[in-house]
């Protein structure tokens, strides 16, 4: 029977060997891979509503070449299962030639995909070490490593910390970013006494925050980002955990922001103007405070759209992938909302970092690195 | 030595709580040698219960907490009329109870993502949130609680089935159904029954890990897998050894991650229980397994 | 539209097989495990490690990962020859547990929650599998190949010795057959071939991570076996190409995807629970079933 069935399918198979092309005509689709549910859909709202603001805008203005940008959004859920899945869908059946995708595990998955096939994408969010350098792959955000470098320097040099712990999300960029944390802080002349891991979706970690407790240190690093960061704090101050606690800006989605637990927090931060015309078009229709990585994805979006103009001048009205990277290639700066951006050659950038401590659900800030490109 | 005793401490409370879920199960699997792994959505369903008394209905904690157990038991009873007992009726196997079991877990799990989204619903818990402090260890009054809650269940249920005459019926049947049945027991009755104390012990366990970090739609899965096994390795039919289990599986859970990295907390529970059955299959206080085959 | 199809075609090959080979032991041998998918990802993860790490290709891989599946056959057998029905199933819930977990934390080999990514195509005469379309040829003439294989196995004296085994253990071991050879060989084939399909897998998507490889995964597939049928081989073929075919169906209906995953659970619980009422023997069982 099933010898039957297979022949039968065999044959379909056959018929149905297409080759693969691109739509020329109708609207220039784009896809969006983003954390809408889960333990980060938080910033999935930001995200989301960064890259649809954009492509109002930019169809508003008669579109890109004459033609109207759609985004496709799909939801990774922290899965870079449902990433890849996502990833696939997009590319083999949409054929579309860019994609914005968040978070490190995911767009590290999806990234042979789409040099594989030629699809350039673009993130906003995702900020392990291991992103740079990658074919096709473009980071509008600064590497964790930066960050955690001027945190470190503060922390040692002016804060006086010399001992540290570390709870670590047991993912890419939680690991990767404790990892830059230890040899940053190591450098500078601290130690490290003791690092715990746990899961991104997880709610209990006393046990891991006993372990840490009970190895001392004076600061407590954690390398963790959504909604857990939230529930560490609480955690860690319930088991009487009264040391200073250290994150970089990741982790300020509003969870965070208002949990108890997370007050007198030592962070970075990355560039945002709250009053901006953005933020305050932002709050006015997503009913919330704009964020970090709404601008992000606002500008990832924008990106495209230049690199796309300047990809289908080149090419006679054509678009593709290929265009679209080399449109990004040579042109190297977009200026955004925040500023010149600039991609270095390992495909990531730069940009001011500032340092300060979280009170009352806002950063004061007590100081700027200065970007060096 | 503090990390000890505080993981010794958290052993415990969390001991409490697998040891609530493993008398209700080991009540249910012992009288009716159903694998009712549905008792993981009954143990979810509480939580939402008592969510929903407190968060929809504006009850006091109390009430939507008893209210939650109350609907949890019925919950229990339902699920054996409605579907094991139909399915017995039309001659079903074993193993068909066991996955209708599976599919009603999978359907409740999920209608109650879709409600209540799969994110955590926390409620409110007023002072039970506030640290207790006893030498080196660190707790909450609801883990205090909770361990007085799983002594008390305990005791309850040993009362119930020495002294009641339910009770006596429920281990009549447990023994030996076919003896029980001649004796004029209504086989049917006492396992409703059944369903409805081993369902009311489970309630509290849910309820008190919702009232600490959320009720979850899929949290329960994991609670039933790990009453299982704290019933198999206390010894199938007895009380007194489903306790144990579940408190032993807690201290495992906790203390083994006293040198071990703590990711690999569930390796340990599981590959312990692995080398136990594979040695002594029968358990601590367990009768030689014949009962238990498909 | 096409795309979409030979996606299609390709899981229903690959879960042909895992359910094919499931069905040995639990229709066959009268195993009842829950840990064929920590088998299937043994598999996933040691073609992909060995294409990744070692330059392998997909070929290669294949053999690799169904020589780790025999390998892994030990855990499934050994608790099978001290326990069997509800004991067994709640070992092989530990089992599974246990395995998924070191996928999760012994990131050194597996990078853990990350995945592997960049896994490559398979290869064969300069010829790439590199879309879903190649890729059905393949997918389904392993599927065929395992079907033979198992077919044969259960046509021959060694599967009449299976069945006695599987009704009644005592007696077939007085009639001085060999119970835990037995055993162990059914294992070894049946994990052996679950692990051949997490090659396939990989190579496929090119990417694999532990959420892969989960509790609920072994549940599906079992699903598709106990709903084709476990009392013919065919059966969980049956179950595979209806079961998958819900997710794509609900894909039609606007269903936004928050919902879409736990509706797609609820219709698998639903029919579960169905099935057990109106037809237990499953789609292509042959009147009631002596037993699972």
């Amino acid at each position: 029977m099933l010898k039957r069935l297979s022949a039968v399918f065999l044959l379909l198979a056959l018929a149905v060997w297409v080759p693969v092309a691109q739509a020329q005509q109708g609207p220039i689709k784009i896809g969006a891979i983003l954390p809408l549910t889960g333990s980060g859909a938080s910033y999935g709202v930001w995200m989301k509503g960064g890259a649809e603001m954009a492509a109002e805008e930019i169809n508003a203005a008669g579109g890109i070449g004459g033609r109207k940008i759609e985004v496709i959004y799909e939801d990774h859920a922290a899965d870079a299962s449902k990433a890849v899945n996502a990833m696939r869908r997009l590319v083999e059946v949409e054929k579309i030639p860019f994609t914005l995708t968040s978070y490190s595990a995911p767009t590290l998955a999806i990234q042979p995909i789409g040099s594989q096939n030629k699809v350039v994408m673009m993130n906003g969010g995702g900020q392990s070490d291991n992103l740079a350098n990658k074919e096709y792959l473009y980071n509008n955000i600064p590497v964790v490593s930066n960050e955690v470098g001027v945190l470190a320097d503060w922390l040692t040099k002016e804060k006086k910390f010399k001992a540290a712990v570390m709870i670590v999300a047991n993912d890419e960029a939680g690991r990767n970013s404790a990892k830059s944390f230890r040899e940053k802080f190591t450098a500078d002349g601290g130690r490290v006494l003791a690092e715990e891991q746990v899961a991104l979706d997880g709610n209990d970690f006393r046990a891991q925050l006993a372990k840490l407790k009970a190895a001392g240190g004076d600061l407590l690093f954690i390398s963790s980002y959504g909604r857990n960061v939230a529930i560490v704090a609480d955690q860690a101050r319930e088991l009487g955990i009264t040391i200073p606690m250290a994150a970089t800006s990741w982790v300020q989605i509003p969870e965070v922001l208002k949990a108890k637990g997370a007050e007198g927090l030592l962070t970075t931060r990355l560039p945002f103007n709250p009053d901006s015309p953005f933020a305050r078009k932002f709050k006015e229709r997503y009913k919330t405070d704009a964020g970090f990585f709404a601008v992000q994805y606002y500008s990832g979006t924008k990106i495209f759209a230049k690199a796309a103009e300047e990809a289908m001048k080149k090419a006679g009205g054509k678009l593709d992938g290929e265009g679209v990277k080399n449109a990004i290639e040579s042109l190297k700066a977009f200026d955004t909302i925040s500023g010149k951006l600039v991609f270095q050659p390992n495909h990531a950038a730069v940009m001011d970092i500032e340092v300060g401590v979280l009170k009352g659900g806002k950063v004061e800030v007590e100081k700027v690195v200065k970007a060096n490109p | 030595m503090d990390l000890v005793l505080q993981l010794l401490a958290t052993g415990l409370v969390v001991g409490s709580l697998y040891a609530l879920c493993a008398l209700g199960w080991g009540l249910i699997y012992g009288t009716t040698l159903h694998f009712h792994v549905a008792h993981g959505a009954v143990f979810a369903l509480a939580a939402y219960y008592a969510f929903v008394g407190q968060k929809l209905l504006h009850l006091p904690l109390v009430v939507a907490v008893a209210g939650a157990v109350l609907a949890a038991a019925a919950t229990g009873l339902l699920i054996d009329l409605l579907i094991y007992q139909q399915l017995e009726k039309r001659g079903a196997f074993r193993t068909s109870i066991f996955i209708s079991s599976l599919g009603l877990l999978i359907v409740l799990e999920n209608v109650l993502a879709i409600v209540f989204t799969p994110d955590p619903m926390r409620m409110d818990i007023g002072k039970l949130n506030t640290a207790l402090i006893i030498g080196p260890v660190f707790l909450t009054y609801l883990h205090i609680l909770t361990l007085c809650l799983a002594v008390v269940g305990y005791l309850l249920l040993m009362a119930f089935l020495k002294w009641s005459r339910w009770g006596q019926a429920i281990r009549a049947v447990s023994s030996n159904p076919e003896m029980a049945r001649t004796v004029g027991v209504n086989l049917s009755k006492v396992h409703l029954l059944t369903y409805a104390v081993g369902s009311a012990l489970a309630a509290p366990a849910g309820i008190l890990v919702a009232m600490d970090v959320g009720a979850e739609p899929f949290r329960g899965t994991r609670f039933v897998l790990l009453a299982s096994v704290a019933v198999i390795m206390g010894g199938i039919g007895s009380i007194p050894g489903a306790m144990l289990g579940g408190i032993f599986l807690g201290l495992l859970e906790n203390l083994g991650i006293w040198k071990l990295p703590s990711e690999w907390q569930s390796a340990i529970s599981f590959g312990v229980f692995l080398v136990f059955i594979v040695v002594r299959p029968r358990g601590f206080f367990g009768r030689t397994i014949h009962s238990a085959e498909i | 539209m096409a795309a979409y199809i030979a996606h299609y075609l390709v899981m229903v090959g690959i879960y042909t097989i895992l359910a094919v080979s499931l069905n040995l032991l639990v229709g066959y041998a009268g195993i009842f495990s829950l840990a064929h998918a920590a088998v299937y990802g043994i598999g996933a993860y040691a073609s992909a490690l060995v294409a990744l790490k070692l330059g392998f290709g997909f070929w290669g891989g294949l053999v690799v990962a169904a020589a780790a599946g025999a390998c892994a056959a030990a855990l499934v057998a050994i608790p099978s020859l001290r326990v069997a029905g509800d004991y067994y199933i709640v070992a092989s819930f530990g089992l599974q547990v246990v395995i998924l977990t070191v996928f999760m934390n012994w990131t050194d080999l597996t990078n853990g929650h990350a995945g592997l990514a960049g896994i490559p195509r398979p290869r064969l005469f300069g010829l790439v599998f590199d879309n879903p379309f190649k890729y059905v040829g393949l997918s389904l003439a392993l599927a065929v190949l395992t079907y033979a294989i198992c077919r044969r196995l259960t046509d021959s004296a060694f599967g009449r010795t299976l069945r006695a085994v599987r009704e009644d253990e005592i007696a077939a071991q007085a009639m001085g057959k060999n119970v835990v050879l037995i055993k162990i060989v059914v294992t070894t084939i049946s994990s052996a071939l679950g692990a051949l399909a997490g090659s396939l897998y990989a190579h496929y998507i090119t990417y694999i991570n532990p959420s892969s490889f989960t509790l609920d995964e072994s549940i599906f597939i079992t699903s598709l076996v106990i709903l084709g049928g476990t009392e013919r081989l065919a059966g969980p073929v049956v179950g595979a190409f209806i079961l998958l075919a819900v997710p794509e169906a609900l894909k039609f209906l606007a269903i936004p995807d928050t919902v879409a995953a736990p509706t797609r659970q609820i219709l698998y619980g639903g029919l579960l629970i169905l099935f057990m009422f109106v037809r237990p023997e499953g789609i292509l069982g042959r009147g009631r079933a002596k037993s699972a």
